[in-house]
């Protein structure tokens, strides 16, 4: 469970302001507004690559504002796949987790039998898959996702959505994803949050 | 802006206390402080003088178990600078090739000490510059110049009658002479001038005067004996060797050089001594033992160097004369025949050469520069 | 970002390194001459010894920036607009004169116009002439290396929509609107850069130019009777002016070079993967030519050491023969034996590399984090690290003389390493300028993204930072060895003890043994030959793993 109390954060102009959020274990929530409206920024403080001006964060009781980003257990999908070039697909996946079953996180995003696969062989989507993945095996408590459909086809997109959604509610993980994009919004989450 | 500052006023109160390392470090280096002890090795700091061959050394090391090692130096100016930068802190125990115009100023600055070695038989004019205990004479020569005969040949080019002559037009960028403030052969013929223009008949102008023409007149001034003689002069070896260009037909050398080219060619050779009085300078080079360094090695080095067997070779095997009583160059070869005693040898003595010398190589550069 | 500890260990390990030395060896030479420095650079001109050098110094270095530029940059618009069959293998080629050590330079050049080549050495006003050509041959790749990944990575579009505009009808109109605009910063920066190593050329000047000097040259003759208190006391001054003249020269050049490598950073519209480049036949007659230029003084080395040559009175022969070989590997009282050489080399090198890559590394990561929260402490720290290109090899060499060995001659002088203290000043910078833009080019995504995979700070950096860095680290690695092996200023100073010979040295010191050896000059060869595979060999393994695009100085 996750809380978000009173979250500010400002540069060069005001991003957010006493943002309130209280995320249900299994629940997915959209967060929509438009591009430079904060979004991504908002992401990057709840999963502690940025700093808040502001606020509070409480995942299951413990007060995390202070705690570095490694140590946080949150995960994040980046908007494009973010693949380590030196390393294979098995190898971007060890990296969640050294003794993780890779094969049966494979199966799960339908990409059974890539372990092999070269980076620079994957589509787009199959690469997101792995992000997915990868971030999946590293357990998170929370898992965000900074639109990470927008730069995919609209079929291709659509797929992704209900899959991805699917295996969220399977796993009963919380989601948080950010998008400008209503629609995806409304398919992808429970409820859906505007950020103005 | 402040931490520029700070950089600033720091940078310069360093650059203001220069200076007090090397005065803390130099003020007590006394040679009655040194302490020794005999390693089993001598350390040689030497330029490269040919006499110290191969076998001469293993010999040595074979007679008296002391390992040798050289290091060696570019010429006898280096060799002082050497001792007088490590001074209080030597790595040489024994320094060979100071000749009596650098050896004074050794002495003056407490780098040497005295000898054990036992040896007689020394000629007197070798002991004439020193004969104290810091340094033996171990080789000894004539500097004058040489010319090439087959150019200067009184047709192409005359044969200097006086040392005004090379400043004139038909001398430009022919004469080839080692700087004094590197080489020993050119600080030895650098004193000779100061001699030779102070008795011409010539009341007007002095030695400067005479090095400030030759400036002008495109005088070629190396840094050591050997580009001046193996890559500028005509007379000699160079033209045999690679890198040879040739453009100087004087050039200052000893007076016994053309006596080695004659040895080397089976009685022949173009180049002759030119003998002007005064011209000439009788040049003794030192074995001297490095204060603080190992005295035994040292020593026993020095009477080797000494001894029948090795210096009677000098001529042969260094190119040098002995400094040992009766003894003369080798008659083979024309070696002898062709090697010229100068009449008369620049009267220098040694006690101005100690107390002149610094003066004069400033006063040799700013007539360099007046050009 | 790094550890704050690990920077401030970085930048004062490295100032000390630099400093120490220097000031030491500044601290002897006040103490002899006096705190002047007007006074200093007055002396220049009141010396015979260096009178006229500073003038020798700029214009054969100014000299030398024209005609490498104008040599180069034909040759670079060849390659980077064209196809070519074995395009790397040709830019291997250009770029190998570079990467040789300057007494290799010197001794292939020797042969070409010696005795056994043109024969013009005897002829002194091709002297001057020659050393602008060694100097254009050396620096040559540096305007191929950074003008044509400019020319041949640019977006075709930009050409054709200039083509179809007023302005850009003709050629000119092209290169004025288009083309000079975009090359001008690669250009200056090679200027800049081949400014500075034809200022501070010793072995090359020291070898082709006899009587004449560079300030670098020149501080090396008289270096030895430096900080001697009462003796020679004007070349103290002498040495100081020249050190003073030419930092500022230098630092000058080098800020120049720093300000526009940050700003060629700025990305261009860059072509994808697929652009079609046409071939141009009439192109060979300027590669071919360029390449043949590029591997002659090399071959010209390999083959003299074969070649002896013996004259007398009675004429001359020559004969091929590994005599040469022989009598360099053969160790005598005076001069060891090349094996020696070799071993010290190579010893000295990989040490010089166990301190200078990871050095390099921290420093470069030091200015990286700076870059993005202090930018004016970044650039002054940037440049700090390039100080010993300002500060040439032989004053380093006399900063390690003079000043450590005064500290404790004993220890230092028996040291082995010592010399290495020369080395990993010299490298080091190299080392920032190769992993600065590879640092500056790494998407920071990736480390936040591992961050959110839940590694930590040591994992993220042996795990993704040194893989993902490993073709600069390579690099580095590698220019550190070739560096090393070839360094022969400070060298040159600093060695007295025969325990460093190192193989430059050698080399210079068997060519310098005066009387009719007719081996001196193929010996000199022989281990010229030698250094020059390795610094081969140690080349041809960088190009396998150069990353590309990475707009570092290579």
């Amino acid at each position: 469970m996750l809380e978000c109390e009173n979250l500010a954060k400002s540069f060069e102009k005001d991003l957010f302001g006493g943002f309130n959020l209280k995320l249900n274990p299994g629940e997915i929530v959209a967060i929509t507004g438009p591009s430079g409206c904060g979004k991504t920024t908002l992401l990057r403080c709840i999963c502690g690559l940025e700093e808040l001006d502001s606020g509070k964060i409480i995942l299951s009781g413990n007060d995390i504002t202070a705690i570095a980003a490694e140590e946080r257990g949150i995960g994040l999908i980046f908007q494009k796949p973010v693949l380590y070039p030196h390393l294979n697909v098995e190898g971007n996946l060890k990296l969640a987790s050294k003794h993780g079953d890779i094969a049966a996180a494979l199966s799960e995003v339908n990409l059974t039998g890539f372990e092999t696969r070269n980076i620079g062989t994957l589509s787009g989507g199959e690469g997101q898959r792995v992000s997915l993945a990868r971030a999946l095996l590293a357990k998170p408590s929370v898992l965000l996702l900074d639109e990470p459909f927008s730069s995919l086809d609209v079929e291709l997109s659509d797929k992704l959505v209900n899959d991805v959604r699917a295996i969220l509610k399977e796993r009963n993980c919380p989601a948080i994803l950010v998008t400008h994009n209503r629609n995806i919004a409304d398919s992808f989450a429970d409820s859906v949050i505007s950020l103005k | 802006m402040s931490k520029k500052l700070v950089l600033l006023s720091l940078l310069i109160s360093l650059m203001m206390t220069s200076g007090c390392i090397s005065e803390a470090i130099d003020e007590n280096m006394k040679s009655e402080d040194y302490v020794w002890e005999d390693d089993g090795e001598l350390v040689i700091v030497t330029y490269d003088v040919t006499g110290l061959t191969d076998s001469m050394l293993s010999e040595f090391e074979n007679q008296t178990g002391y390992e040798i090692s050289l290091m060696k130096l570019e010429d006898a100016g280096s060799i002082l600078n050497h001792l007088l930068q490590y001074k209080g802190v030597q790595v040489a125990d024994l320094a060979i090739g100071l000749d009596n115009t650098y050896l004074q100023t050794a002495i003056d600055n407490d780098v040497l000490w005295e000898h054990f070695a036992n040896f007689s038989n020394i000629s007197e004019t070798a002991l004439a510059p020193y004969d104290g205990p810091l340094a033996v004479p171990f080789d000894q020569g004539y500097m004058c110049l040489n010319y090439d005969t087959e150019i200067v040949d009184g047709e192409n080019l005359s044969v200097p009658t006086s040392l005004w002559n090379l400043t004139e037009d038909e001398w430009k960028g022919k004469v080839a002479i080692p700087s004094p403030e590197t080489s020993s052969p050119g600080r030895a013929f650098m004193t000779a001038t100061v001699d030779y223009f102070a008795n011409d008949e010539d009341n007007q102008t002095d030695w400067t005067d005479w090095w400030t023409a030759m400036s002008s007149n495109d005088a070629i001034i190396t840094t050591g004996w050997s580009e001046a003689y193996e890559t500028h002069y005509t007379g000699g070896y160079g033209e045999y060797t690679e890198g040879y260009v040739g453009d100087a037909h004087i050039v200052v050398s000893y007076c016994h050089s053309p006596g080695v080219e004659s040895w080397y060619n089976d009685n022949w050779t173009k180049s002759s001594a030119l003998d002007l009085p005064r011209a000439a300078f009788h040049q003794v080079e030192y074995a001297a033992a490095v204060a603080g360094g190992n005295l035994d090695a040292a020593s026993a080095f020095i009477e080797y160097l000494l001894s029948e067997e090795v210096n009677v070779n000098m001529p042969t095997e260094n190119f040098m004369y002995s400094v040992l009583d009766g003894t003369d160059l080798p008659e083979d070869g024309g070696y002898r025949h062709h090697s010229t005693v100068p009449t008369k040898t620049a009267e220098v003595s040694p006690i101005d050469i100690a107390s002149n010398m610094e003066n004069w190589l400033e006063d040799w550069n700013q007539a360099m520069v007046a050009a | 970002m790094t550890n704050k500890y690990v920077a401030y260990t970085a930048v004062i390990l490295y100032s000390l390194l630099i400093i120490v030395p220097l000031w030491l060896a500044l601290d002897r030479l006040i103490w002899v001459a006096g705190f002047d420095i007007l006074g200093w650079i007055g002396s220049l001109d009141e010396n015979f010894i260096s009178q006229g050098v500073l003038e020798f110094t700029i214009i054969q270095a100014t000299l030398s920036v024209i005609l490498t530029l104008a040599i180069g940059i034909p040759i670079a618009w060849q390659l980077g607009r064209y196809n070519w069959p074995f395009q790397s293998l040709i830019k291997s080629l250009l770029t190998m004169p570079f990467v040789m050590p300057s007494i290799v330079a010197a001794m292939g050049f020797m042969s070409i116009i010696g005795e056994n080549g043109l024969d013009i050495r005897s002829d002194r006003s091709t002297w001057f002439a020659t050393l602008i050509i060694a100097h254009a041959w050396f620096n040559l790749s540096l305007v191929i290396r950074f003008c044509e990944p400019v020319l041949s990575t640019l977006d075709p579009h930009m050409e054709e929509q200039l083509r179809l505009l007023p302005s850009g009808k003709t050629m000119w109109g092209r290169l004025r609107h288009l083309w000079i605009p975009l090359l001008m910063p690669s250009i200056v920066a090679a200027a800049c850069m081949t400014f500075v190593f034809s200022f501070t050329s010793f072995a090359l000047v020291e070898w082709i130019t006899l009587g004449e000097n560079t300030l670098e040259s020149m501080m090396a003759d008289i270096g030895s009777s430096a900080g001697i208190k009462g003796v020679m006391v004007s070349k103290n001054e002498v040495i100081l002016g020249a050190s003073i003249i030419q930092f500022t020269i230098l630092l000058l050049s080098l800020w120049l070079m720093s300000w526009l490598q940050q700003r060629r950073q700025n990305l261009l519209p860059i072509a994808s993967e697929n652009i079609v480049k046409t071939n141009n036949k009439k192109g060979w007659f300027i590669v071919l030519p360029a390449i043949i230029f590029a591997i002659l003084p090399l071959l010209a080395v390999l083959i003299s050491s074969f070649r002896i040559r013996e004259t007398d009175a009675s004429g001359s022969r020559q004969y091929w023969s590994t005599e040469g070989w022989e009598y360099a590997f053969t160790a005598t009282n005076s001069l060891p034996s090349a094996w020696d050489a070799l071993q010290n080399s190579l010893g000295y090198a990989l040490i010089t590399l166990a301190v200078a890559l990871p050095l390099g590394w921290m420093l470069a990561q030091t200015i990286r984090d700076l870059e993005q929260v202090k930018p004016r402490l970044a650039r002054m720290l940037d440049v700090f690290t390039m100080l010993p290109f300002a500060v040439s090899s032989v004053m380093i060499g006399l900063g390690v003389m003079l000043g450590m060995i005064r500290i404790n001659a004993e220890f230092f002088y028996s040291f082995w390493l010592t010399p290495v203290i020369a080395h990993v000043m010299i490298t080091t910078p190299f080392v920032v300028r190769i992993i600065l833009p590879a640092l500056r080019s790494l998407d920071p995504t990736f480390d936040d993204c591992a961050r959110t995979l839940g590694m930590s700070k040591t994992k993220r950096f042996f795990l993704i930072k040194i893989p993902m860095l490993r073709g600069s680290l390579l690099i580095s690695s590698i220019f550190i060895l070739a560096m090393s092996m070839g360094e022969f200023g400070a060298s040159w100073v600093v060695t007295r003890n025969s325990d460093w010979t190192t193989l430059p040295i050698i080399i210079d010191s068997i060519r310098a043994i005066p009387y009719n050896n007719p081996m001196t000059v193929p010996a000199a060869n022989a281990v010229s030959s030698v250094l020059m595979i390795i610094a081969l060999v140690l080349f041809v393994s960088t190009e396998k793993f150069r990353p590309k695009r990475d707009g570092g100085m290579f």
